[in-house]
């Protein structure tokens, strides 16, 4: 049974369905958004395996690697992603390469969940997408959902995974409504979803953009140009058998993504296409992505600096060489 | 025997065991050492020894029981030699090869084994101690009475990790012993030109003040000061009672590590930095007669512990030993090129 | 190093008077009103993303910046608006920042947790836990190479003491003996949680002791004390000594941030410190000191309560910044002539 569900209870839901399920997994941080978050965690789980942390982010996720050399399996509540740049020797450095320096002999299974994209004025420290930055890091893998439906599926599938996993939420999403299946509920990494199936350009979104792309997908619809929308939900694995497959069939690849347009997720999808579908495209990529600027802080500033729906529709104009609805007329 | 080993539990047995391990530790430093003559290139990369730490090392681990835990640097060759590792995979890992106990994925500065409670070890000064910190979190968890060892030098309690992990481990009263091996040197920096309690003449242990947590400062050079006081803090650990950070004070006998150099160039292990970066071959001299190893013979023999041949016994068995590994190192096979993507996921 | 510290205490501070006192009232009032009167402004939604207010800690930042020279460096962090005002940076271009407006300090690109205005001596306020502590050493660095006599002083709450920043900075800048002031307000909550969550060592100036830095626990809220003891450990560090640790122990009267439920905090305690509130307790003592009498009090705070009126006004007409603006500051060195 499926019920309407907040993004962020239904992260919450995968924690507390995980926790009851394997005492192996531990949730802990600072604050863990107010104690009072916290407290349903406390009294159903014991403060052995939820614990609120000092702000000390290299021992909050140093610690998360120890315990799981040890056998456990923890959640660290991050609040902000920049946090983890606090700690980025344990994110990048540490926790990512215990598998592999030991020959397989160690996992390090743990759940990095940090909220991003937070551009409601909050300025140039708190609302970075800086997801792309690990996806040039082996053996972490990164997940990014942009439904609550697959908030709960990844977070569980993370919270089971063998390896590091930073959890990227959105938080201008995390009030948002989305149908969410009831108890177990798992999404596979690596595997796309295609939110809306098109046949004249493909659009790849992330995160917070995917609604936004989809709200594009409509207008422009309305032209007659029919979009198809795939949202990858993890940058690590990154599915790209499902976005070469649509571009072979669309032959335009417009990729709308939050983070900046240099050394994220949105260059390294297009250098795939480029790579493995040149021949698939009939015309050049086009990128959409939030512009190389620390986000200011003023309104109009930042609203200039990040994608939105006018941006998309303009951008898929461009790729198909179609002139805007306002032109026309 | 005096009754202050007895006291700890420190028989015949356990003493000559303790001294047969210091012994294991010092002949495959060596070794290593040896290998940029013996095997030059066969060796990559860089290695930490830690000859003159044999005593601090072998004094910890023998306060340990089964299921408790060990977490060092990347100068790590002693204490899985000490915790039962077999030599022979351990100097096959150094030298790269598939029969290595990481199978030559990790090096000299990344051995692990598990089975022994040998949880891993950073490259990265200072990020073992929360990694070290979380496994004493996962061991309260557990209730079973394990407690947690974490090995660090003195440079790492510079380090933000350090005082962060120290203050969770003393909040949450975590089963954890932080053993600080204080060397003097941190790569070429004396301890003085970086630490404001040494600058100031302060033992390193006062740092543990800040934390509400017991701090001692002991000689590393004796094991049996080390099991004592080591000992003592296990059995505080696993009581329940909290973490103590002990700084044992060791002299490393060898340079921090050998040269690092571009590919062609062979690799050996300069001068000790005393010497070749202070110009004081005094204090190193005097490293050398203190030097735990013969010291520690000495004492077993001259209280009538072992004899003069047991000693000497002991050595020749641990030379044969040594000997083997070396040779099995040698004569093992590189890992398969494509082997190394196989373990880019767990 | 505990005779560092006594002589520390030994030296005579500046003992505040009339004139003094008055002038920190006058301050304490525009932040206390501009702090009011921001909490407003965002249940109105007329400022923008997240309010960290001071109300309650006013005392540390009036008497602390007022006996800084403009050449002083100061670093804040997230709750900044009072240590903005008390350096001296002017109420409409901080209103102007809050309302994301180009007459703003940062020219609308900073907001409330990213105050600086230089040329007012306030070097940067950081939105990282901490984050600031390692920047205010480096000015007190440059100060010393410079030979220069200006003095570096950073605020912190006590939740950036558990932070490894801390503790590496502590280390440098005693063993480097650097001439910078850390002031930690001490307010016994970090973000949402009390003290006692995050730590064992109830006192900052503890956590410290084994650095053996000169170090003084102060009441935050009563402000001669602060203003007492911050003048010794200025006069020191005009002399090149340091570092230095003055702990004020002081209260939010509100949430962490403007909307915060503030679930957390006991309302007793609440009740008790609104009454150790440092405006109401310097007006009592200069009152029975003769240095003011009730006039003086009322015009405090009806002088305040215009100049932030009218900072609303001028910031309320600051045109939003113009979108180019973004390209001028990517990079240093491109802005157009």
């Amino acid at each position: 049974m499926a019920r309407e569900l907040p993004y962020i209870v239904a992260i919450n839901e995968a924690i507390e369905f995980e926790m009851a399920r394997d005492e192996r997994v531990l949730y802990f941080g600072q604050n863990i958004a107010t104690p009072s978050a916290l407290e349903p965690f406390m009294d159903a789980f014991g403060g052995d395996r939820v614990r609120l942390t000092p702000i000390s982010e290299t021992a909050e996720i140093g610690m998360a690697v120890g315990a799981a050399l040890a056998g456990l399996r923890p959640v660290v509540e991050l609040y902000m992603s920049e946090f983890l740049l606090v700690a980025m020797d344990q994110v990048v450095n540490e926790a990512p390469r215990f598998h592999a320096m030991s020959g397989g002999q160690v996992k390090v299974p743990l759940v990095l969940k940090a909220g991003y994209g937070f551009t409601a004025g909050w300025a140039g420290q708190h609302t970075g997408s800086i997801y792309g930055m690990f996806m040039g890091v082996p053996g972490l893998k990164i997940a990014l959902p942009s439904t609550a439906a697959d908030a709960k599926g990844l977070m569980a599938t993370s919270i089971r995974d063998d390896n590091p996993v930073c959890f990227f939420y959105h938080i201008l999403l995390t009030l948002e409504h989305g149908e969410v299946p009831e108890g177990e509920y798992l999404v596979p990494f690596g595997v796309a979803d295609v939110r809306r199936t098109g046949g004249d350009v493909t659009i790849v979104a992330t995160g917070w953009m995917v609604d936004r792309a989809l709200a594009a997908a409509e207008r422009l619809a309305a032209d007659g140009v029919e979009v198809e929308v795939i949202d990858p939900r993890t940058l690590a694995p990154l599915d790209t058998a499902t976005i070469l497959e649509s571009v072979a069939k669309t032959g335009h690849l417009v990729l709308v993504d939050q983070a900046t347009r240099h050394g994220g997720a949105s260059a390294i999808i297009a250098a795939e296409v480029a790579d493995q579908g040149f021949d698939s495209l009939r015309g050049p990529i086009k990128q959409i992505t939030a512009l190389d600027a620390t986000i200011p802080y003023s309104e109009p500033m930042e609203r200039f600096v990040i994608p939105d729906e006018d941006k998309i529709v303009a951008g898929v104009h461009e790729v198909l060489g179609s002139a805007p609805v306002a032109a026309k007329a | 025997m005096s009754s202050d080993q007895e006291a700890h539990g420190l028989d015949k047995d356990r003493l000559s065991w303790m001294f047969k391990q210091m012994v294991r530790i010092r002949e495959f430093e060596e070794r290593v050492k040896n290998t940029f003559e013996e095997h030059p290139g066969a060796i990559r990369g860089h290695t930490h020894l830690a000859d003159g730490a044999e005593a601090s090392i072998v004094g910890s681990l023998a306060t340990l029981r089964g299921g408790d835990q060990v977490l060092a640097t990347y100068r790590c060759h002693g204490y899985p030699l000490a915790l039962g590792s077999d030599a022979n995979a351990m100097m096959a890992e150094i030298y790269g090869k598939k029969t290595g106990i990481c199978g030559g994925y990790g090096g000299s500065m990344h051995l692990v084994d598990v089975d022994r409670g040998f949880l891993g070890t950073s490259g990265i000064v200072g990020a073992g101690i929360p990694h070290a910190t979380g496994a004493a979190w996962a061991a309260q968890i557990r209730k079973q009475g394990q407690v947690v060892l974490c090995f660090f030098g003195d440079g790492a309690s510079k380090q933000g990790a350090f005082a962060e992990s120290l203050n969770i481990a003393s909040l949450w009263k975590l089963p954890i012993v932080f053993v600080m091996e204080n060397n003097s040197y941190n790569v070429v920096t004396r301890v003085e030109q970086e630490d404001a309690n040494a600058a100031a003449g302060e033992p390193l242990a006062i740092k543990a003040k800040a934390f509400s947590m017991p701090g001692v400062t002991i000689d590393g050079g004796d094991p049996i000061e080390v099991h004592g006081v080591v000992g003592a803090a296990v059995e505080r650990a696993r009581s329940g009672e909290g973490p103590t950070l002990v700084e044992s004070k060791v002299y490393r006998l060898s340079a921090h590590g050998n040269i690092i150099a571009p590919p062609g160039i062979p690799l050996h292990y300069p001068e000790h930095e005393a010497i070749a970066v202070f110009g004081a071959p005094e204090e190193y001299e005097a490293a050398l007669r203190g030097d735990p190893v013969p010291r520690f013979r000495a004492r077993l023999i001259g209280e009538g512990t072992i004899s003069a041949e047991e000693a000497d016994e002991i050595a020749a068995t641990v030379r044969q030993e040594m000997q083997a590994a070396v040779d099995f190192a040698w004569e093992s096979q590189l890992p398969d090129a494509a082997e190394a993507l196989n373990h880019v996921y767990a | 190093m505990t005779g560092k510290d006594a002589e520390a205490k030994a030296r005579p501070g500046v003992a505040l008077d009339a004139q003094a006192a008055l002038a920190l009232l006058a301050t304490m009032w525009r932040i206390r009103v501009f702090e009011e009167r921001v909490g407003v402004l965002k249940r109105a939604d007329e400022v923008y993303g997240l309010m960290h207010l001071s109300v309650g800690q006013e005392g540390v930042a009036a008497a602390i910046c007022s006996q800084l020279d403009v050449a002083d460096s100061v670093y804040s962090g997230h709750r900044a608006h009072g240590h903005a005002i008390a350096k001296g940076a002017p109420l409409n271009r901080i209103m102007a920042e809050l309302m994301g407006r180009s007459d703003g300090l940062c020219r609308g690109f900073g907001g409330s947790m990213h105050l600086v205005d230089v040329e007012h001596g306030l070097m940067g306020a950081t939105g990282v836990v901490g984050g600031n502590i390692p920047l205010a050493l480096g000015s007190a660095l440059a100060t010393r190479l410079r030979g220069g006599k200006e003095v570096a002083v950073v605020f912190f709450g006590d939740g950036a003491v558990q932070a490894g920043h801390f503790n590496e900075s502590i280390n440098l800048a005693s063993l480097w003996g650097l001439p910078v002031i850390l002031v930690c307000e001490n307010n016994g909550f970090a973000e949402f949680t009390p003290r006692s969550a995050h730590t064992n060592v109830e006192r900052v100036s503890d956590v410290v002791a084994p650095y053996g830095l000169m170090r003084e626990t102060v009441d935050g809220n009563d402000v001669a004390a602060v203003w007492e003891a911050f003048g010794r450990f200025l006069e020191l560090a005009r002399r090149g000594e340091g570092p230095l640790l003055l702990e004020c122990l002081t209260y939010r009267l509100r949430g962490h941030y403007e909307g915060d439920p503030t679930q957390y905090r006991e309302a007793l305690a609440a009740t008790e410190w609104q009454q150790r509130d440092p405006i109401t307790r310097l007006a009592r003592h200069g009152t029975a000191a003769g240095w003011f009498d009730a006039e003086d009090l009322e015009r405090a705070e009806r002088e305040a309560r215009t100049e932030v009126e009218a900072a609303v006004g001028f910031a309320r007409l600051s045109p939003y910044p113009d979108v180019e603006l973004l390209e001028e500051l990517v990079y240093a060195g491109r802005r157009k002539p």
